[in-house]
């Protein structure tokens, strides 16, 4: 019973940090510039991962896989936030051309 | 105020325990591996304090719980809120900058601070120089400072600094 119980937290765990990073992706296109789109994608991309690692923890074979689990999840916030940081200096120091109406036709 | 410096060796052994428990996990706990990334955990932090000198703020082990739980509510909170803002058909974003001057102390302390700040609900550090930090908000409508301010907070906890908020009281 509580293996099933498991599972189905497992299941929707899963599908709720897939479905963030699928929103998360949904604002690259939404969003018009560039520094919004960051918004985007570190905060839902952050927590779709969280989700995706809370689902994988029982999943761990020992106490060392469930700590490299955490890690990727580390890592990953720590390289996203440092990431956007770096992008919005740039964009910050050099902004961008506004959107030409080609891009539209794309 | 400078922070009371710490003792080379501390550090040394603080980052090489701290070196050697990611190579640990990484290695899945693989025994045959343990006693080459302890050599290794060692001289990695030997290496790291020419490179990168203790800073002299010591981490809290209480701080930095109250801060992890901080991080993880308010992770949530911001991807929800994107989230939130995206599916709505109107797009209600207001987006803009601000600068604030900073309380806390130059080094970790305002580098922990930018980079929360940059996975915190609606807002994206742009740029840190000395101690005033240009932010990109998501919605100019929401209470941004207030919401700095905490953080702010909740990072000197974690290095065990009462922040003052002077710059807060001021305005």
């Amino acid at each position: 019973m509580t293996d099933s119980l498991m599972f189905v937290m497992q299941a929707v765990l899963l599908v709720l940090g897939c479905l963030f990073f699928a929103v998360g992706t949904l604002g690259l296109f939404r969003f018009s510039d560039t520094l919004t789109r960051i918004h985007a994608l570190t905060k839902v991309d952050n927590l779709g991962l969280g989700f995706i690692v809370l689902a994988l923890l029982p999943l761990a074979p020992s106490l060392a896989g469930g700590l490299k689990t955490l890690l990727i999840w580390a890592a990953a916030l720590a390289a996203s936030a440092t990431s956007a940081h770096l992008i919005a200096r740039a964009v910050h120091v050099r902004p961008e051309p506004p959107e030409t109406g080609e891009a539209d036709h794309d | 105020m400078p922070p009371a410096p710490v003792s080379p060796l501390i550090t040394v052994v603080f980052r090489g325990t701290v070196l050697f428990v990611v190579w640990w996990a990484l290695t899945l706990g693989e025994s045959s591996g343990l006693a080459f990334g302890a050599v290794v955990s060692a001289l990695v932090a030997v290496v790291s304090l020419r490179l990168f000198p203790a800073s002299g703020f010591s981490v809290r082990p209480a701080g930095l719980m109250l801060f992890l739980g901080y991080f993880l509510s308010r992770s949530v909170v911001a991807g929800v809120d994107v989230a939130r803002r995206l599916l709505s058909p109107a797009l209600p974003v207001q987006p803009g900058e601000i600068t604030l001057t900073l309380n806390l102390p130059e080094g970790s302390p305002r580098w922990l601070l930018a980079n929360t700040l940059s996975l915190m609900p609606g807002t994206l550090s742009i740029l840190l120089e000395g101690n005033r930090l240009t932010l990109h908000c998501l919605d100019t409508r929401d209470p941004v400072e207030r919401d700095v301010r905490e953080t702010e907070r909740q990072v000197g906890r974690v290095f065990g600094l009462a922040v003052d908020d002077s710059a807060e009281a001021a305005r």
